[in-house]
């Protein structure tokens, strides 16, 4: 970021500059502070891992709570309260089918790429995992969350939670590394939410690159070979442990490796997929963008990646800048040894 | 906005674009301060800190020539901004005026693996340039605790100096060639082979000036293979005075550690213990060699029968190691020195037959001087040369006055307290933090006789004036 004002420099001492009474929450402030993408990278970077992402969506809470937030804000939570999401028209209906195992199917997973769950309950059928999809069409609770909407984010985990025992699931699977962050370590560090102690919340990508490596899940390399590389998505640094996980995936369909990208482990920054697309969507494209350009500097044609939300947003700008951008867990799919 | 404000920030805009120029008060705010202890305190006392008038961010030397064309017009002063981690005020601006932030100056414009170089401009991140050297099996041997926040230019302009400095060199050590905006302007570039004898080293002005004879812009630097090996250990002594001397002989012997850091005996007491967690009496010295792995062991080896020799404690590897991995919490949060405490670093560095009496006498000065104020003064003795070593000596203050202006006052007394202690000992008023507004006042102390030179060279390139004033002493 070229502006001060919104690094974690900046930011921390407007929070402070508030405290201490030297500012008042005016439009430019709240401006500032809704400008923080909220993928994680601020603590990731930070020497001393401190937790500003969380601070920053307190002092949100605080701006909401003054009824300062901006417009973007309140359409997004009446959205949420209607639909469950910003992206549905009304409420998707709960699952009710009982399933010892289930598959988190976000609204990102439900509206804006289908394809990533429909691939990824085949993939769980074929190492004998057979799930049902759970939240379909619902947000996380990380949307709200982030913007200041704790109630709102409360009731969401109350409603999966809800869902989760009128199933009886026993075990319940993620798509992504930031719904792996919401349930693993959002809910309780910003809104004091326990994660249900008799329901096991696991990793597909690891989980499935665990089913490679003991044989249970068996995929045929792909023949032909065009310049892949692999995006690590918004929040891969809340969940450093996936980083060899995915890889592991993607070298099991490639005949080559693939290409590394610049901004990966604890530098791989987040795309538009957080709520920055709905307070700050300048920023948003300009970060989406950012990463299509260290693809196409390093001679990548086809872009793989796991999440939903990322692909969306990276497939919004791709086709422009001549790439492709394919799911990982399609792609898996496309390769499972009949 | 009055008028005035206007018409200039226009003009501003002419040359950088609307949206690179700023007059908004959260940005006036937030580039009011650096890590310099008293605006913080200021702040954190709930006082309106002196905030710039502009705040503009150019994408080129060629933007930044014409932003300082029009301060020189309208006598504006105009002070860079790398990473606003400095710890001296040197980014405040203590005139208003114009912030230039380097930061969207963030290109590595190339990296060349046969004469080992990179050549960035001067507004990239520490962290990203090392990255991307990384990647190439490279570094930039430069790793200071701010590299997360700070710019390669603001490595340069206060002759910054980080953890592995004894083996590599400070940040002037590593430096190339540069790109410079002169007060005028005019862009100069370097020749980027500095060891010649092509006239006298001119280019070494910049480095240290702080941004009062132009701003840098680009650089190209020295980096390194990234090391096969990096060996640590650490060693108690029972006196400050042997782990002192062990340094000197491994320095002098020129066995070429990449860090030695020796803690005095109330260092290792409080900030090892709390930090590290070891509970140790004495002077704790972490001592490491890195590269190629025999030599690096054989290196090492020498340098024990050197410690062995003065009875001193082998602890091993495991507390070497912790320190490395560890070694920049010491200035975090939660560890670091915190407000509403009273704190200052006054690292100094000096020749080895000084180092010993000016450590004493600085800490002798400072403890009886502020005695009534329960000040503790800590040390440790962390870069090291071939004939002498840098003392990065801290004193803290847990309850300060409360009132702004009176800590403001008390600040001051133990900042000259110290610096008179230093000066009168035949050390630097500092040997990388740099100088900025808080040791402008010790300058002439500093240099005498040789003081109005500069102040020469600063007219000469700077006749208006407008180049970070107040700071490095000009201005004084």
């Amino acid at each position: 970021m070229a502006d001060e004002a919104v690094t974690p420099h900046g930011i921390a001492l407007i929070v402070a500059s508030q405290r201490r009474g030297l500012i008042d929450w005016n439009a430019e402030a709240i401006r500032i502070l809704y400008a923080e993408p909220d993928g994680g990278n601020c603590r990731a970077h930070c020497v001393t891992d401190q937790p500003l992402p969380a601070a920053i969506a307190a002092v949100r809470a605080d701006i909401v709570a003054r009824g300062l937030a901006p417009p973007e804000v309140a359409e997004v939570h009446e959205k949420l309260q209607q639909a469950a999401s910003p992206y549905g028209a009304s409420l998707p209906q709960r699952s009710t089918l009982k399933s010892d195992a289930a598959l988190f199917v976000s609204d990102e997973a439900h509206y804006l790429w289908p394809s990533a769950a429909e691939s990824a309950l085949r993939l769980l059928e074929a190492v004998g995992m057979k799930s049902a999809p759970v939240g379909q069409g619902r947000s996380s609770g990380f949307l709200a969350c982030s913007l200041g909407l704790a109630e709102t984010a409360r009731a969401q985990a109350a409603e999966l939670f809800e869902e989760l025992r009128a199933t009886g699931t026993r075990k319940m699977f993620v798509l992504s590394a930031g719904d792996l962050f919401t349930f693993r370590q959002m809910f309780d560090e910003r809104l004091g939410v326990s994660w249900p102690t008799d329901i096991e919340l696991v990793d597909l990508a690891s989980f499935l690159a665990a089913s490679l490596d003991d044989g249970r899940l068996t995929v045929t390399p792909s023949l032909t070979y065009r310049p892949y590389a692999y995006v690590d998505p918004t929040h891969a640094v809340r969940a450093p442990e996936r980083f060899a996980a995915v890889r592991a995936l993607v070298g099991a369909v490639l005949p080559d490796p693939c290409i590394e990208l610049f901004w990966r482990r604890e530098r791989a920054h987040p795309v538009g997929s957080t709520a920055l697309q709905f307070t700050r969507p300048d920023i948003a494209e300009r970060l989406t963008r950012a990463r299509l350009e260290d693809a196409r500097s390093r001679g990548a044609e086809v872009l793989l990646c796991e999440d939903p939300g990322t692909l969306y947003q990276l497939q919004r700008f791709a086709g422009e800048m001549g790439l492709q951008v394919c799911g990982l867990y399609e792609t898996l799919a496309e390769h499972l040894t009949s | 906005m009055d008028i005035q404000t206007e018409m200039i920030r226009s003009e501003l805009a002419e040359v950088v674009g609307d949206a690179h120029v700023s007059t908004a008060e959260m940005d006036r705010l937030v580039y009011a301060t650096d890590w310099f202890w008293l605006p913080q305190m200021w702040l954190d006392r709930g006082e309106a800190p002196r905030k710039p008038d502009y705040i503009v961010r150019p994408g080129s030397a060629e933007e930044i020539s014409a932003v300082l064309k029009i301060a020189n017009a309208y006598r504006i002063p105009v002070i860079p901004w790398g990473g606003g981690s400095g710890s001296q005020g040197g980014a405040l601006s203590v005139f208003g005026g114009i912030i230039v932030d380097t930061k969207r100056l963030n290109r590595i414009i190339e990296i060349d693996e046969r004469s080992l170089t990179v050549t960035a401009q001067a507004g990239i991140n520490g962290a990203q340039l090392e990255w991307a050297l990384n990647e190439r099996g490279l570094m930039l041997p430069h790793y200071p605790a701010s590299a997360n926040c700070a710019t390669l230019g603001g490595y340069l302009a206060p002759r910054g100096t980080g953890t592995i400095s004894t083996k590599y060199g400070k940040a002037e050590d590593l430096v190339l060639g540069m790109q410079v905006v002169l007060p005028d302007g005019h862009i100069l570039r370097t020749p980027i082979v500095p060891q010649h004898a092509a006239g006298p080293d001119f280019f070494r002005l910049f480095l240290g000036a702080e941004g009062t004879f132009g701003i840098i812009t680009e650089a190209t630097m020295q980096v390194d293979h990234l090391p096969k090996a990096r060996l640590l250990r650490a060693i108690l002594f029972d006196d400050l005075k042997d782990g002192i001397e062990a340094g000197r002989q491994i320095m002098t012997r020129r066995l070429d550690p990449f860090v030695i850091r020796l803690y005095d005996p109330r260092s290792t007491a409080s900030r090892v213990k709390k930090i590290l967690g070891y509970e140790l009496e004495g002077a704790y010295m972490v001592l490491g060699f890195d590269g190629d792995p025999d030599l690096a062991a054989l290196q090492e080896q020498k340098a024990m029968d050197i410690i062995n020799s003065f009875g001193a404690k082998d602890l091993g590897r495991e507390p070497g190691e912790g320190w490395w991995e560890h070694r920049y919490d010491f200035y975090y949060p939660p560890q670091s020195l915190k407000l509403p405490w009273m704190y200052g670093t006054t690292e100094t560095v000096t020749t080895y037959d000084k180092i010993e009496a000016l450590y004493y006498a600085e800490k002798k000065a400072v403890e009886e001087g502020f005695r009534d104020w329960d000040i503790d003064f800590i040390g440790h003795f962390s870069h090291w040369f071939h004939w002498g070593v840098m003392v990065y000596t801290r004193f803290i203050i847990k309850n300060p006055p409360e009132d702004a202006r009176e800590a403001v006052r008390l600040h001051n007394r133990v900042w000259n307290t110290a610096m008179t202690a230093v000066l009168e000992n035949g050390g630097m008023v500092n040997e990388h933090h740099g100088v900025g507004l808080k040791l402008s006042r010790f300058m002439r102390r500093q240099y005498g006789d040789a003081w109005p030179l500069l102040e020469k060279i600063k007219h000469a390139l700077d006749p208006n004036g407008i180049m970070n004033p107040g700071k490095v002493g000009f201005g004084f």
